[in-house]
């Protein structure tokens, strides 16, 4: 297990480093003087060079990368070009949110989305299956921005039930979950359909392996025989699937964050973007890249732990 | 008997009942908006800079400004105009004469942090700054504060500006700063201000809002809202529908909100169009070799239906244009020299001799401007000209007319552009004198008669007189065949119908000015 674990760990620091280069590349590539977006039209020639030399924008590419590269190494993201905060401490306020949103849509959805697979799987072909089915494809299929949409007409508008905007007062966390019961029905409800589905085929299959069948040769209830047998087995690519994810949702709740206002990573990597604001938008990118490794990875060490045949497969 | 396992089931089903009862709400129709005394406005992005030196754009900056900073005069109405006003910092300013502004501070008014008090000093530091600064166009005039005591003191101009009370000492750029404060910072500052003084103080969290509370230090007159929280919005239909869910009591929202309002509005809600000080048209590079001929510029001017434009792209929203002056301002143009006549505009086309005439036509990639050139290219389509549609992103589309960009200038044919204004027909024409083509002026035409205009129009103050200079410089950007105007578009709030609104001619809310009805 601890050589596997080493490996592993080796593997996700290549792909870090790799990420960062081609994300670095791809953002100088974008067309457009960085300088006279991020300063605006009246910026005086004078202003325009002090930013330039400021961001090393003066300085070749592979120059301005090595900077960059130096300077995370020693724990330093950077800061705001405008603001001159800290992008690191900008990423710790605004993380907690991406994370929290990202966690409770995907917790509601392998809540409903875990046992429906497993409904499905053990009265295949029968009207709850089929049913479970219309369900899982309709909220795969339905995109996400429109159920927020929806959800905001019916929950915030008709009814003023749920509030739209923000994400809660501080110290305040009934006010908070509040904020984030919308979005994360919008950002989770896709992801039930996926669970159910994955669930569902996991389940097929194993509930025709021989064990299985000894098992209820041998008089096991059936309760017994899909939770604590089938589903060990079959859930173990529905974890890689929330990992991925997860990881996935902490840059990809962007819509969400953008349609219900509520800070975040997408978001203040969306509007970084726009503003040409590279620091923040390197140091945001660099975060999220670093922290879907290691989810991924998570989830990988408990699928080997799980299954002692993945850790030989490395 | 009941079993443990029963009544934890039963338990946790009470828990999640309740539990879920109260993240809803218990009771149907509740709503989150604060409106207990606090005023919750949209803000549709983030402040990059309060220093008035060093703004990146008017908006949201100058609405947090002028509720934390004080300036000498602020925007005020009259018959519909927007004019200056003095400000409640001020016992009075005065225009002595066409250089020399008088103004008297009112005593007492604190800057935070234990700064000491507002005084002639500040105001005299402020505006020489700002003559370093990234904003120094709007202080060409200003010359010195002459300090006569602690609180008076006089502005001396370089030269006779008319404009300058109302684009400079009104605008944003008009704030004055804490010298002791700001020094101590280096000279400059982002959104920290080092020292505040005015009816409220802000607390500002990035990407989620900015809170304006009472200054309890504040000896002036107390505006009506105590609180004002301002969030951070930057989806436009995200914050219509936080209005309408009575999350929001004032949003700024697009034309395409603007028309559904009008048609039908929510519950106690108003519109209000805070100016519309945007002036959009369709350029021509007269240097392009398929459009030096004037013949076929003016033939393009007769093939764009602009009528077509305001209902298609702006749902009947937008007010149209005749000229770069908006709409209530002085040397505000009524009609153009040339009109929609598909026929003369092909007649013109063959008398030039052309004909399979192909050209690009750029924009930026917003959904309205898309829909603009659409209409265009059909209008083109109708005389013979195939037009190629180029959406861009915000930063190719800024400086592909700038000559110190590259060499796309040389490749523009057309392109549909959008300006802002201040409340002075001075701060257009600006753009478009000599020494701007290949800045701003794209179009590379260049008129000494329009130079010589210019200049008048910056020194004289009689109002009718700069209402005919005015006029004839529109009429000269459009002889050059150069120009479609298209449309102005309107800032449009939607706000809670209780609520008195002040906006700035440019659009900004003037927080300190909301009260309720």
């Amino acid at each position: 297990m601890w050589w596997y674990l080493l490996k592993r760990l080796a593997l996700s620091v290549v792909i870090i480093l790799l990420a960062v280069a081609a994300l670095f590349l791809m953002l100088h590539s974008i067309p457009g003087d960085p300088v006279s977006i991020a300063l605006g039209p009246r910026a005086t020639p004078e202003v325009q060079a002090a930013y330039a030399a400021k961001m090393h924008l003066d300085k070749p590419l592979y120059y301005q990368f090595l900077i960059f590269a130096g300077n995370v190494l020693q724990g330093d993201l950077g800061s705001d070009v405008f603001s001159n905060r800290s992008v690191a401490l900008t990423l710790s306020e605004q993380l907690p949110y991406t994370i929290a949103l990202a966690v409770a849509a995907l917790g509601w959805a392998a809540l409903v989305g875990i046992p429906l697979g497993c409904l499905s799987a053990i009265r295949p072909n029968s009207w709850l299956d089929r049913i479970t089915g219309i369900i899982s494809v309709g909220t795969i299929a339905v995109p996400s921005f429109l159920v927020s949409i929806w959800a905001i007409l019916l929950f915030s508008i008709t009814l003023r039930w749920l509030p739209v905007i923000g994400a809660g007062e501080e110290g305040d966390i009934l006010s908070q979950l509040r904020h984030l019961i919308l979005p994360a029905f919008a950002v989770g409800l896709g992801w039930v359909g996926y669970l159910a589905r994955m669930v569902r085929a996991s389940m097929l299959e194993v509930m025709g392996e021989n064990y299985i069948r000894s098992a209820r040769a041998f008089g096991l209830r059936p309760r017994t025989i899909v939770f604590r047998y089938a589903l060990k087995v079959a859930i173990l690519p529905t974890i890689t699937l929330i990992g991925v994810g997860f990881g996935g949702l902490l840059s990809g709740t962007v819509f969400a964050e953008i349609i219900f206002s509520r800070p975040g990573v997408g978001k203040i990597i969306y509007d970084m973007v726009l503003a040409r604001n590279f620091p923040v938008v390197q140091g945001a990118v660099l975060v999220t890249i670093a922290l879907y490794v290691v989810v991924t990875l998570i989830a990988d060490l408990m699928v080997s732990w799980l299954d002692p045949r993945v850790r030989e497969s490395l | 008997m009941r079993t443990d396992s029963h009544s934890r089931r039963q338990f946790l089903q009470t828990a999640a009942f309740a539990g879920t009862a109260s993240l809803v709400g218990s009771f149907p129709g509740i709503s989150w908006s604060a409106s207990d005394g606090t005023l919750t406005v949209r803000f549709d992005r983030e402040m990059e800079s309060l220093d008035p030196g060093y703004y990146v754009g008017g908006h949201p900056p100058n609405d947090v400004n002028w509720c934390v900073m004080p300036a000498l005069v602020h925007y005020g109405y009259k018959d519909g105009q927007a004019i200056w006003v003095p400000s409640p910092f001020v016992e009075s300013v005065e225009l002595r004469d066409a250089t020399n502004i008088d103004f008297t501070l009112k005593s007492g008014l604190m800057w935070s942090g234990g700064n000491g008090e507002l005084t002639t000093e500040d105001v005299a530091y402020s505006y020489d700054r700002m003559k370093e600064s990234e904003w120094k166009g709007d202080y060409v005039a200003y010359d010195h504060v002459e300090i006569k005591d602690k609180y008076s003191g006089t502005i001396v101009l370089n030269q006779a500006f008319s404009p300058f009370m109302t684009t400079t000492l009104a605008s944003g750029t008009g704030i004055i700063v804490c010298k002791k404060a700001v020094e101590a910072a280096g000279g400059r500052y982002t959104v920290d201000i080092p020292a505040t003084c005015g009816p409220y103080v802000m607390e500002h969290k990035q990407a989620q809002y900015v809170k304006l509370r009472p200054n309890p230090e504040w000896t002036g007159a107390k505006p009506a809202y105590d609180n004002i929280d301002c969030l951070f919005v930057t989806e436009d239909e995200a914050g219509a529908l936080a209005f309408e869910a009575g999350e929001l009591d004032c949003a700024k929202i697009t034309s395409n909100s603007y028309a559904r309002y009008q048609k039908e509005l929510p519950p106690n809600a108003k519109l209000t169009v805070a100016g519309a000080l945007q002036y959009m048209w369709m350029g021509m590079n007269i240097e392009n070799p398929k459009l030096q001929d004037i013949k076929v510029r003016q033939a393009i001017q007769h093939a764009v239906d602009q009528a077509s434009i305001i209902q298609g792209a702006y749902a009947g929203t937008a007010e149209p244009s005749f000229g770069v002056v908006c709409p209530g301002l002085v040397g505000r143009r009524l009609e153009t020299s040339y009109s929609y006549d598909p026929a003369k505009a092909k007649a013109m086309l063959d008398e030039a001799g052309v004909s399979g005439l192909t050209l690009t036509l750029r924009t930026l990639n917003a959904q309205e401007r898309v829909l603009a050139a659409q209409i265009i290219q059909a209008n083109l389509a109708q005389i013979g000209v195939t037009v190629e549609i180029i959406p861009l992103d915000s930063g190719p589309f800024w400086e592909m007319g700038q000559e110190s960009k590259g060499e796309t200038w040389k490749d523009l044919e057309l392109w549909i552009m959008r300006f802002g204004s201040g409340p002075d027909p001075y701060e257009p024409f600006q753009w478009f004198v000599r020494d701007q083509v290949g800045i701003w002026n794209w179009e590379r035409w260049s008129s000494d008669e329009f130079e010589d205009l210019f200049k008048q129009l910056v020194s004289v103050s009689e109002v009718d007189e700069r209402h005919k200079i005015a006029i004839r410089m529109q009429e000269i950007m459009e002889e050059t065949g150069a120009y479609v105007w298209l449309t102005h578009e309107p800032e449009v709030f939607i706000h809670r119908a209780d609520i008195a609104t002040q906006f700035a001619p440019s659009g900004e809310m003037q927080l300190g000015y909301f009260k309720p009805v």
